[in-house]
């Protein structure tokens, strides 16, 4: 018991006494904390800049333009006279969608022939696509129902039967949990968890880069310290994952609980996962290097922003071994789309699995290289002395 | 000049015999290109798995389920019996949506009296959320077509007619620059030079600060390269050699393997690769120089570089920034060089526009430039007594 309330306080020491590591786990925490959401703060995309090409130039396509610029999503910034010019607006990045209305447009809508129309939507940016295509189709499609509703009218039909006769089937979208489509609420949530992980397993990296030796006994020595990783996020995970959304507006339907039996096991599968690497990588550069690096690729690897079920069959496995992946899936769900324990529980029995996986690997690593590095301290003292005889 | 010639001689020679420099400034960010060409290699998410609530187990119903698992969006993978079971799926993961037809579908699609069909799909996950609901409504749409034809058809109309009564305005819808939305053009390609932003970055602060750093001697490579000027860019210069390299590679990869379009100018591509490696590199550099630590450098590298990729607009539109994150977004070389590569791999961007995000880049790697002179001019003035010290004691 006292080895393991030592190793908890040499822990905490070893964080608190360090500057360096106290600005990789909670300074560069609070500054990422400031950047990194500021960019997605206006949450939504409004009034995309797009062109209108109207070479009918009557009172119908006069009408769809305004119905069109009158939408949420996107705005009318010119009515350039020919295509060749409208694309030249989407070269210069003013206009992200065209709206192509050709010759002949109402003639043939009033004789009840099919009266097509295009749209061109920049496709190099996703977001901006999506905008231009709900911005445009929407008013669109509702012309198109008006016409023939207008037509069926006038040919005697009563106007429920008008509707049903062209569309049959009504289609009706429920977009859950994120019903706006906020950019922040979607890919805030899922960073901060990543940060977290990413900045804690820096620190603790560095930390057990630079411990100094001790004579009690491994086990010990680790439950000490896991006790010390436990108490540091007992604080900042909570500051992460509740108060910084609350601060940022997003959504939280989470409940303390939940999160609490996600973050134990969470906390501890990358404070062992940070000992892990420590233990191969040795030198404290090259944690932070490989580490820093790998940041992006994990937030990609997790599933969350490519769907996991897109990555191949091995990948996917892989990506398990990493503990953001099953806590982000976890948080995500509990936090944003009010998952209650029954949903969670594959995912926390995952999290406590790699708890335990790299707890093991831990001990099996450093029981390895205390062995090769007692043999390397005697053969050093060795030639010290043998230096010394000379 | 041979001063520079033995400090980049000495530099490669350090990179062959350090396993370390090699494996974080070559190995591993080739690692990570191919990782994520891994991760998004297929390009398009298919098969996402969607629930089916189907209450009224009519024909009708039975061929809506059909269309739907027949769009390669969209594999029905779970029938629920009720709508709190399909919730469950959802969030447990294991469907991205569910479609609702309720009781008496069939009965009321024929009498004329619109039933409702409902996807509800998860919009938090809002890549596979968007993907669901796109491939729902097709189907939908396809299966209402089909139905408001053959009703018509049923009164005698003929089949042209009949579909031009059921949509009276074709809307043709047209992706530009990258018409099968494929996220290897869109997301991989960018994120592969955000990758390699960050990394010659690091790689560029852990190499000067293996010269530069405390307890190192800082007075060894500038008196071998004859000046800290010629030292420094015999240090930078090799780097941006293997980085340059480690970005053809991906690109390789990426415009080869893979099937991005390459439809600009290679030059210009060029010009500006350089340019950006040496603008990150100035970034690395300047971090160590300012902090002469490397612990506190790579973490001003990270702060600056690691959300990079949000400021660079690939996911939320730089338009939609606030100001000052638009202005912080325009010092970000990857901005402009993801720009430039945009402009020359999927739009095909007139030469004239095509030149800006390439001067962008040149004055931002020759501000950084000029910072980091200025910087290396107060060592110099730091360092040069004790050189004429030494050089007086060996005199």
């Amino acid at each position: 018991m006292k080895a393991i309330l030592r190793a908890l306080r040499a822990e905490l020491a070893a964080i608190f006494g360090d500057p360096q590591i106290l600005s990789v786990m909670v300074v560069s925490l609070a500054i990422y904390a400031l950047i990194y959401p500021y960019p997605y703060r206006p949450e939504l995309l409004r009034e995309v800049p797009v062109a209108v090409v109207d070479l009918d130039n009557s009172a119908g396509s006069r009408q769809l333009a305004r119905d069109i610029d009158a939408s949420e999503a996107v705005a009318v910034v010119a009515r350039p006279p020919t295509m060749a010019e409208a694309e030249r607006l989407v070269h210069e990045r003013r206009a992200y969608g065209i709206l192509l209305v050709p010759q002949g447009f109402e003639r043939e809508l009033l004789r009840g022939r099919q009266s097509p129309i295009a749209i061109y939507a920049d496709a190099s940016y996703f977001l901006m696509y999506q905008k231009t295509l709900t911005g445009i189709a929407g008013p669109a499609r509702t012309t198109g129902v008006q016409v023939q509703v207008a037509r069926q009218l006038a040919t005697g039909t009563s106007r429920t039967e008008a509707l049903s006769g062209a569309s049959p089937i009504a289609l009706v979208e429920v977009p859950l949990f994120n019903p706006a489509g906020g950019y922040a609420t979607y890919i805030l949530p899922a960073a901060f968890v990543l940060i977290l992980q990413q900045t804690m397993m820096m620190g603790l990296g560095l930390v057990a880069t630079r411990r100094a030796p001790s004579a009690d006994p491994l086990p010990w020595r680790m439950l000490g310290r896991a006790g010390a990783w436990l108490g540091l996020y007992a604080l900042l995970l909570p500051m992460y994952l509740v108060v910084l959304p609350w601060a940022y507006g997003l959504p939280w339907l989470g409940h303390l609980p939940a999160l609490a039996m996600l973050g134990v096991p969470f906390v501890l599968a990358v404070g062992f996962l940070a000992q892990a690497v420590a233990a191969v990588l040795r030198r404290a550069e090259i944690v932070q290097m490989v580490l820093l690096s790998l940041g992006m690729p994990l937030f990609f690897l997790s599933g969350f922003s490519w769907p996991i079920e897109s990555l191949p069959p091995l990948l996917r496995a892989a990506a398990q071994a990493i503990p953001s992946t099953a806590m982000i899936e976890g948080y995500v769900r509990s936090a944003q789309m009010g998952a209650g324990l029954a949903e969670l529980a594959p995912l926390i029995r995952q999290l406590w699995l790699l708890a335990f996986a790299y707890a093991g690997i831990t001990l099996l690593l450093r029981l390895g290289a205390s062995g090769s590095r007692l043999s390397a301290a005697r053969l050093e003292v060795r030639s010290r002395e043998a230096g010394d005889a000379l | 000049m041979s001063g520079l010639v033995t400090a980049i001689r000495r530099e490669f020679r350090l990179i062959r015999r350090r396993p370390a420099l090699i494996g974080l400034t070559v190995l591993l960010p080739l690692a990570l290109c191919v990782l994520l060409a891994f991760v998004f290699r297929s390009g398009v998410a298919t098969n996402l798995p969607v629930a089916v609530v189907d209450l009224d187990r009519s024909s009708l119903s039975r061929q809506v389920v059909r269309m739907l698992d027949a769009t390669p969006d969209i594999e029905v993978s779970a029938r629920a019996d009720s709508l709190p079971e399909a919730r469950s799926l959802i969030l447990s993961g294991r469907a991205r949506g569910a479609l609702l037809l309720p009781a008496g579908f069939e009965r009321d699609a024929l009498r004329g009296a619109r039933p409702e069909a409902v996807i509800f799909y998860d919009n938090q996950h809002m890549s596979a959320g968007s993907v669901v609901a796109r491939g729902a409504r097709n189907a939908v749409t396809a299966a209402s077509g089909g139905l408001s034809v053959s009703l018509r058809e049923a009164q005698g109309a003929g089949s042209l007619q009949a579909t031009a009564a059921a949509q009276p305005m074709l809307l043709q819808t047209h992706a530009l620059f990258n018409p099968a939305l494929d996220y290897v053009d869109f997301l991989l390609a960018a994120l592969m030079p955000a990758v390699i932003q960050l990394m010659a970055a690091a790689a560029t602060t852990y190499a000067v600060s293996l010269d530069f750093g405390p307890g190192r001697h800082a007075r060894v490579l500038p008196r071998l390269a004859g000046g800290l000027l010629p030292a420094m860019l015999g240090k930078l210069l090799p780097y941006t050699f293997l980085f340059m390299l480690i970005l053809g590679i991906s690109d390789v990869g990426l415009y080869g393997w893979l099937g991005v379009p390459l439809r600009g100018s290679l030059l210009l591509m060029g010009v500006g690769a350089a340019l950006f490696i040496i603008a990150c590199q100035l970034i690395g550099a300047l971090c160590f120089l300012l902090t002469r630590d490397f612990a506190r450098a790579i973490s001003f590298v990270g702060v600056i570089l690691a959300p990079a990729l949000g400021y660079m607009g690939i996911g939320f539109p730089r338009e939609a920034m606030p100001p000052l994150a638009q202005a912080w977004s325009a010092l970000i070389p990857g901005t402009w060089y993801i720009q430039l590569r945009i402009d020359q791999s999927l739009r095909a961007t007139p030469m004239d526009l095509s030149v800006w995000p390439v001067l962008y880049l040149l004055a931002i790697a020759v501000a950084l430039g000029l910072i980091v002179l200025l910087r290396l001019d107060r060592m110099r003035s730091a360092l040069a007594p004790a050189t004429a010290r030494t050089a007086r004691r060996t005199a």
